[in-house]
């Protein structure tokens, strides 16, 4: 099967950076996607050129088995959602209408619904709506287009708790109704941790981890408890980094802890957490600077 | 084809600015020639707001999210000139009705002539609506241009763009290539006009191809 996107070689230069370099990236139709990376990683060049708003240096870009730069075939089957979307002077209803006959699968109800839980009025003037506001209108086209890849960058700057609860819900239950490929950026990585089946992680321009969530869960497990007892748990273990404090003593292991590791933690009265998605990403941009990428760094 | 019909009903989602705006300085400039009892000079005014729009519909907010709703450079710059030529057909005959209206009331009782131009838009309905059809296509799509190498390369792409179209207007004035206004019929003229349109819409289609917003 034809993956919906699938990127070989690809960099962008700019003058002054480069903003892509030699990103290498597959991903298969009907998946939801994070894509995740500091600020100025690379991500929204990534999504620009995927929608083909901006134009590669090098390197080769299919979405849905072609080309997207300039190709009428590709582009009305996707929709970009950016945090930074310029509107022409409309109303909130006259985006959705021009939306409306630019999207094959337009939904209407399902736009007036989301309008409703987000509490927008379509005669609002999009030049006076708020970020979180704006946010919530770009939610709106990226979901009601129901197009088959859905890409958002930073959807949800400036929305509240609620809206963004709102807005996982909608695209869980949207996805399981209308499947589709949805790529999501975002910074606000542990709160739609449960979203993903995959994630990408992108730092300075390089894909520096590209996995399935699942077996990232687990992955990464900070051993703390008395020094003697973590050194004997984490003996030929690969090791991010570790910290001493008095006799007390916290590892950082890389590695899939098994049920027999747990009863031995619990016997040598040692903590075993988990890292977070978050600090997984932390560590893996941390770490792309000196190290390769972080699949790399493991398997050693 | 499709997709062309979609970006001209996209720039129609609100069609007042774009239906209504060329007309507000004209009628302003008209109440203002009513008022004073002045002659010619005001029709320039639409011709410019074509200009102007040319520009802001491609120069503008309206193409990024145009492209974001999937059209492409080629689809959007398309659909665009076709609204703005199409407009400019319907609004050569409107100035052409009005033209024939000033001549039957005598200036609008007042023996102004704002809707004719001496030597340019004087002859018959038919000339008056070609000629204004291609002036106003001409303005409009010469405005696409602007603000397409406005989004490409900004301000200081708009100013060589300018300092190159001044040089070679020099050189044609240099060379002696000009004759007097009087001694060019305004059949001729006018297909001169059309041949500059032409250019423009080349150039703009050139330019944006590689546009990225």
């Amino acid at each position: 099967m034809t993956p919906a996107i699938s990127v070989t070689g690809l960099t962008r230069r700019y003058p002054d950076q480069v903003a892509l370099d030699d990103v290498h990236l597959t991903i298969g139709t009907e998946t939801i996607t994070g894509l995740l990376g500091r600020n100025g990683a690379g991500k929204t060049t990534l999504l620009r050129i995927l929608s083909g708003q901006e134009f590669p240096s090098s390197g080769s870009v299919r979405v849905l088995g072609s080309p997207p730069a300039e190709n009428e075939n590709v582009l009305r089957r996707l929709v970009l959602v950016r945090e930074d979307q310029a509107y022409p002077d409309f109303k909130v209803s006259h985006a959705l209408r021009a939306a409306s006959f630019c999207y094959p699968n337009w939904d209407a109800d399902l736009a007036s619904s989301l309008l409703k839980d987000f509490g927008l009025r379509a005669g609002k003037a999009i030049k006076s709506l708020s970020r979180g506001q704006r946010s919530a209108l770009g939610i709106t086209i990226g979901l009601a287009a129901r197009a088959e890849v859905t890409l958002f960058d930073e959807p949800y700057a400036g929305l509240d708790a609620v809206a963004r609860q709102i807005f996982y819900d909608r695209l869980l239950a949207e996805y399981a109704d209308f499947p589709r490929t949805v790529l999501l950026s975002t910074h606000l990585i542990d709160e739609a941790a449960a979203l993903f089946e995959n994630v990408v992680v992108i730092d300075r321009g390089r894909v520096v981890l590209d996995t399935a969530a699942d077996g990232l869960r687990g992955m990464v497990t900070t051993v703390s408890g008395p020094v003697l007892a973590v050194d004997s748990f984490t003996e030929g273990r690969p090791v991010w980094e570790r910290r001493g404090l008095g006799s007390q003593a916290s590892v950082v292991m890389v590695g899939q802890v098994s049920g027999e590791d747990r009863e031995r933690a619990r016997s040598l009265g040692l903590d075993l957490t988990p890292l977070s998605l978050q600090q997984l990403v932390v560590r893996a941009s941390g770490w792309a600077a000196g190290a390769g990428s972080l699949t790399e760094r493991t398997s050693a | 084809m499709n997709t062309m019909i979609k970006v001209a009903r996209y720039h129609l989602v609100t069609p007042v600015m774009f239906l209504g705006l060329p007309w507000a300085p004209l009628a302003g400039a008209f109440a203002f020639a009513l008022a004073r009892d002045t002659s010619h000079g005001g029709l320039v005014f639409i011709f410019f707001m074509f200009f102007v729009t040319g520009m802001q519909r491609i120069g503008g907010r309206w193409l990024p999210f145009g492209l974001a709703l999937g059209a492409t450079r080629r689809s959007f710059y398309a659909g665009t000139a076709l609204l703005g030529v199409s407009m400019s057909l319907v609004y050569g005959l409107v100035i052409a009705g009005l033209q024939a209206i000033e001549r039957a009331t005598g200036g609008w009782g007042l023996s102004i002539t704002f809707f004719r131009v001496p030597h340019l838009l004087n002859g018959p309905w038919y000339a008056t609506w070609l000629t204004s059809f291609v002036g106003l296509s001409a303005l409009f799509v010469y405005g696409m241009w602007y603000g397409i190498v406005n989004r490409r390369w900004g301000m200081l792409g708009l100013l060589a763009f300018v300092a190159v179209q001044a040089l070679v207007v020099l050189a044609y004035f240099w060379a002696g290539l000009d004759r007097p206004l009087t001694s060019v019929s305004a059949l001729d003229l006018t297909g001169v006009i059309a041949a500059l349109a032409v250019v423009f819409l080349a150039g703009g289609h050139a330019t944006i191809r590689r546009v990225t917003v």
